[in-house]
């Protein structure tokens, strides 16, 4: 199987379940809504019965986003006019790359968001390594079988992320990046030099990535329990499978990018209340549900790479799990 | 030498004395009559090794004592010496409130005084080397190891009135550049860069030492400085080219000296790089004289030459009708070198302006900062007030202005945020940029408001809270003022200050004065609030009643003062058959309480409904409603933040 039809198997492995995709917009929410509901709040407080409250119902009201910026603490701190249209989305992709911190608040529930999917990743997986239903119990069993083996990896992950972000991003970025433009005196020329370094940053977070994505779908598809093992078996794969396992990489880079363009093209400005209101939350979701399609097909694609390497298609050592009977059924019996 | 100096001297004599035919600035850099004292007049050759990033230079200053005091000392002020190394005034206090890396050992500049010759010719003559006893002094403060000002004790007292001709040869290293001065690759950007007399008034020498904070101060004069480069650079200066000749032999062979002279103005800047693009363009008007306009521009923002005249066009033509002509008849408008550091500052016909490599439409980038750096050039340039001491007399008039006059042609602009290492800009096109509040920079005047009465010398400000103060603060009552009294009496006093201090040093009090004269009523209430104290403005409605009695309504509305400043504002109160009743309160008790009968409910109360008092520090606070909106705005933009955090975890669980 070469890459791009890896990339086309994953993309109908994860359309044949929608439902999964469902679920993890729904983990989005569950994260995300809370955060919301207590934002409202912090602005409906600010606001108050004020008449600036009409002003920012109907479009912008600039100054009083500075007025509560200014008294802002916690979550409220991060809301400013950069949340509007593709802002956010150039905000988000802008502190990924030079490594913003962000408040408290919002570590906390990004970590939070982050342990749910390690739980729900092998369940994902499995699914789309099978290529066929497995129900809800089937998902959870799995998800819960891999979770604690999932936990273990993602030490590791933190362990290199930290690594990388920590130590390496500072290297590049404030320490290289500082000496290359020293004695620059033209901007384009500062710029070339970043995002060069960007290209070198992205690749490593990439490679990365790579290495722990095929390290997840080995510890499931060969139902390892070592993740050292896991990684090391992702290593050979990717040494061996390296043009495919990058161009379907790239394949899915590029997906990502698509729908970020798109997102660009039609997303929503400050607008009103009422129905555009509506409008553009609806236009934001369906955003956030193809970000995570995207994210999905990935996982789906490299599950396909793989077993067509290595396997066959819908080979998973592991014997489907079944939910399992109560004790306290068979104390009935 | 000595005939130089007398043959200079005759010539400022001269140039002081004559009345004439009317000014013909363009062409020469000469103004005939003088338009200001000419009380300190330098006559500067020096030469730049920008390999060494060294200077070497010599100077003969003609110097006035215009005061009805002696002097019994010399001061200069010698800036670079405040990058000299981390122990000077400029950069402790740079420490407080930036804490940034230390300089590299290469990064520092000096400036070193080899030479002081004193003339004196009026009276009994005298001729001096006063090098030895040349000392550093510190007015400001204790610091030992501050060498920014340097006195010279004179063997006799330079009487009133009397002329005393100075020569003094020093040496000089560029820094990599502070405070808008020093070097990159080769660009170089020279600013305060000769040792410069002090101005001398009847309480002594003011000449304070450099300070983070604050900028300069000094006389008025003639300059005309030769410059050598090396051959090949384009160099744009303070005043008029008046001669360049390449040298082609001696210890100078594949240099160029560009000769630039220039009458009443009081400081000279000069920047130097092979790289400049050089364009030219012309403002005319019909009832201002016209200007030539020489751009310096960067190859990199070739393209934006016409956004850069259209701005300096924008401020010479709203400057020169509002408060008075622009008398030189050229400027330079300099596009420095990315990380130059030195964007964004002023010098007598000439200015750094900003852009960037990405600069889109409908963002003032580099309109905003062209248009504030050419109208220092009327406040600071013409109207030349202390700037150590009452930089908002400039930076505030002239943040004020440079809003008003935006806002004339760039309107509507846009809020840009800039991405990826401040590379890549967005613009957000749903957040117009107001005039009254991001213009006057509402935002971080609320952040320092209370940090210092504006009346503090500004060289005293908390750190790094001087430009709320000094810029912001005073940009914001003076528009306070525009939408209290009327732009025209606004106007007339912004004028009448400009035609009576033109070419001189006012003081504070002298615009409070002069406000009060052109406005017809005492205005020193207001300035106590706003000038001599640090307090807050912040009215608002505390509550908002109505409930039905008998036929009609009953209606309470409290306002409240909630800061400790005073300043009389209208209150708003509207009923639903759409009623207004307007109220003026004197806003000097705590709270007030209006009662109304009418037949219809109200709806609304609002203090200052028209926005005059800009610096109320919470608008928000200022209205009450009773049919609030405020749970859908809220609703609103919290659904729009979902997205963006939404966003932001998906970005974390890339890793995952």
């Amino acid at each position: 199987m070469t890459a791009l039809s890896a990339w086309r198997d994953g993309a109908r492995r994860v359309n044949r379940a929608p439902a999964l995709l469902v679920g993890v917009w729904a983990l989005t929410l569950l994260v995300s809504v809370p955060l919301t509901i207590a934002l409202r709040g912090m602005l409906d407080q600010h606001l108050g019965r004020s008449l600036a409250a009409d002003a920012a119902a109907s479009g912008v009201n600039s100054d009083w986003m500075q007025e509560f910026g200014d008294q802002a603490t916690g979550l409220g701190v991060t809301f400013k006019p950069t949340v509007i249209g593709f802002g956010a989305v150039l905000d988000n992709l802008s502190a990924f790359l030079d490594n913003t911190t962000r408040p408290v608040v919002i570590v906390g529930a990004a970590s939070a968001y982050v342990v749910l999917w390690i739980f729900v990743a092998g369940g994902l997986i499995d699914r789309y390594a099978r290529d066929r239903a497995t129900r809800a119990p089937g998902f959870f069993a799995a998800s819960g079988v891999y979770f604690f083996r999932f936990l273990q990896l993602a030490v590791v992950q933190w362990i290199v992320y930290a690594v990388v972000f920590g130590v390496v991003h500072g290297w590049l970025f404030d320490r290289l990046y500082e000496r290359l433009i020293h004695e620059v005196s033209v901007e384009s020329t500062a710029f070339a030099y970043r995002a060069a370094l960007y290209v070198v940053f992205g690749a490593l977070v990439a490679a990365c990535t790579i290495v722990f994505d095929y390290a997840k779908v080995r510890a499931v598809v060969e139902d390892r329990r070592s993740m050292p093992g896991a990684i090391a078996g992702a290593l050979r794969f990717i040494q061996r499978n390296a043009g495919a396992a990058l161009l379907l990489f790239a394949a899915n880079f590029v997906a990502f990018l698509v729908v970020v363009a798109l997102y660009a093209l039609v997303a929503p400005g400050a607008g009103g209340s009422g129905v555009s209101m509506w409008m553009a939350c609806a236009a934001g979701q369906l955003y956030v549900i193809a970000r995570l399609w995207v994210k999905l097909t990935c996982w789906a694609s490299q599950t396909a790479l793989f077993q067509s390497r290595f396997a066959h298609a819908g080979y998973v050592a592991r014997r489907e799990e079944v939910w399992p009977e109560s004790p306290a059924a068979e104390a009935i019996l | 030498m000595q005939r130089m100096r007398r043959a200079l001297l005759a010539i400022v004599l001269t140039a002081t004395t004559t009345s004439g035919a009317s000014a013909q600035p363009g062409v020469t850099g000469a103004i005939d009559p003088p338009l200001s004292p000419r009380n300190a007049n330098y006559t500067i050759t020096a030469r730049l090794d920008p390999v060494t990033r060294t200077i070497t230079g010599s100077e003969t200053i003609v110097w006035r004592n215009i005061t009805t005091k002696p002097a019994a000392d010399l001061q200069f002020h010698l800036y670079w010496n405040a990058w000299k190394n981390p122990r000077s005034t400029f950069m402790r206090e740079r420490a407080l409130a930036f804490r940034g890396p230390s300089p590299s050992a290469t990064d520092w500049g000096s400036i070193d005084v080899t030479g002081i010759n004193l003339s004196l010719v009026n009276t009994l003559r005298l001729d001096a080397d006063l090098t030895a006893s040349r000392r550093f002094v510190t007015p400001d403060d204790d610091n030992a190891n501050d060498e920014t000002v340097l006195s010279v004790p004179l063997p006799r007292p330079i009487g009133p009135g009397e002329f005393a001709t100075i020569d003094v040869t020093w040496t000089a290293h560029v820094p990599r550049t502070f405070a808008r001065t020093g070097a990159i690759g080769n660009f170089f950007f020279i600013a305060q860069w000769f040792p410069k007399l002090g101005v001398l008034q009847d309480a002594g020498w003011n000449c304070h030492q450099f300070h983070a904070g604050t900028e300069f101060f000094s006389d008025y004069g003639v300059y005309d400085v030769s410059l050598t480069v090396p051959r090949g650079f384009v160099v744009g200066a303070t005043g008029v080219q008046r001669e360049k000749r390449d040298n082609l032999a001696g210890p100078a062979v594949g240099t160029t000296t560009h000769r630039y002279h220039q009458d009443d103005v009081h400081d000279f800047a000069w920047t130097t790089s092979p790289d400049y693009l050089e364009r030219t363009a012309r403002f005319e008007h019909p009832t201002l004289p016209p200007v030539d306009m020489r751009l310096l521009l960067q190859p990199e923002h070739a393209g934006q030459e016409q956004r850069h005249f259209d701005a300096t066009r924008t401020t010479l033509k709203y400057y020169g009708e509002w408060y008075g002509a622009y008398p030189y008849g050229h400027i330079t408008i300099v596009d420095p070198a990315f990380q130059s550091g030195a964007g964004g500052m002023e010098y007598p016909t000439l200015f750094t302006a900003g852009t960037r490599w990405l600069a889109p439409a409908g963002v003032t980038t580099p309109e905003g900062v062209t248009v504030h750096e050419a109208g220092h050039q009327f406040w600071y340039g013409i109207v030349g007030n202390n700037e150590f001491e009452d930089a908002w007399m400039d930076e505030g008039f002239n943040t004020f202005s440079t809003a008003r006059a935006i806002a004339q042609v760039y309107d509507p602009n846009y809020l840009a945020v800039r991405y990826f290492g401040g590379f890549v800009p967005w613009v957000f096109k749903d957040v117009v940029v107001s005039r009254e509040t991001d213009g006057n920079r509402l935002a971080g005047y609320r952040r320092d408001a209370r940090s210092d009465a504006q009346s503090t010398p500004t060289f005293r400000y908390f750190p790094s809270t001087g430009g709320s103060i000094t810029y912001n603060k005073t940009a914001l009552w003076l528009n306070t003022m525009e939408r209290w009294l009327g732009w025209a009496t606004v106007q007339r006093i912004m004028a009448t200050q400009f035609e009576k201090w033109k070419f001189k040093h006012p003081a504070p009090q002298d615009f409070f004065d002069t406000a009060s004269a052109v406005a017809g009523r005492d205005l020193t209430p207001y300035f106590d609030q706003v000038y001599r104290s640090s307090n807050v403005f912040d009215y608002g409605v505390q509550s908002l009643q109505t409930e039905r009695e008998g036929d009609g309504y009953r209606t309470t509305v409290i306002v409240r003062r909630f800061g400790e400043a005073i300043f009389p504002v209208d209150v708003l109160v509207t009923f639903r058959s759409g009623e207004p009743v307007t109220e003026h309160w004197d806003g000097r008790d705590r709270w007030k309480l209006y009662t109304y009968q009418r037949p219809a409910a109200a709806v609304s109360a609002q203090v200052d409904p028209n926005r005059v008092l800009l610096l109320d520090v919470d608008y928000t606070n200022n209205s009450k409603t009773l049919a609030p909106k405020s749970a859908t705005a809220a609703t609103k933009w919290s659904l729009k933040w979902m997205v963006w955090l939404q966003d932001c975890l998906l970005s974390w669980v890339a890793l995952v």
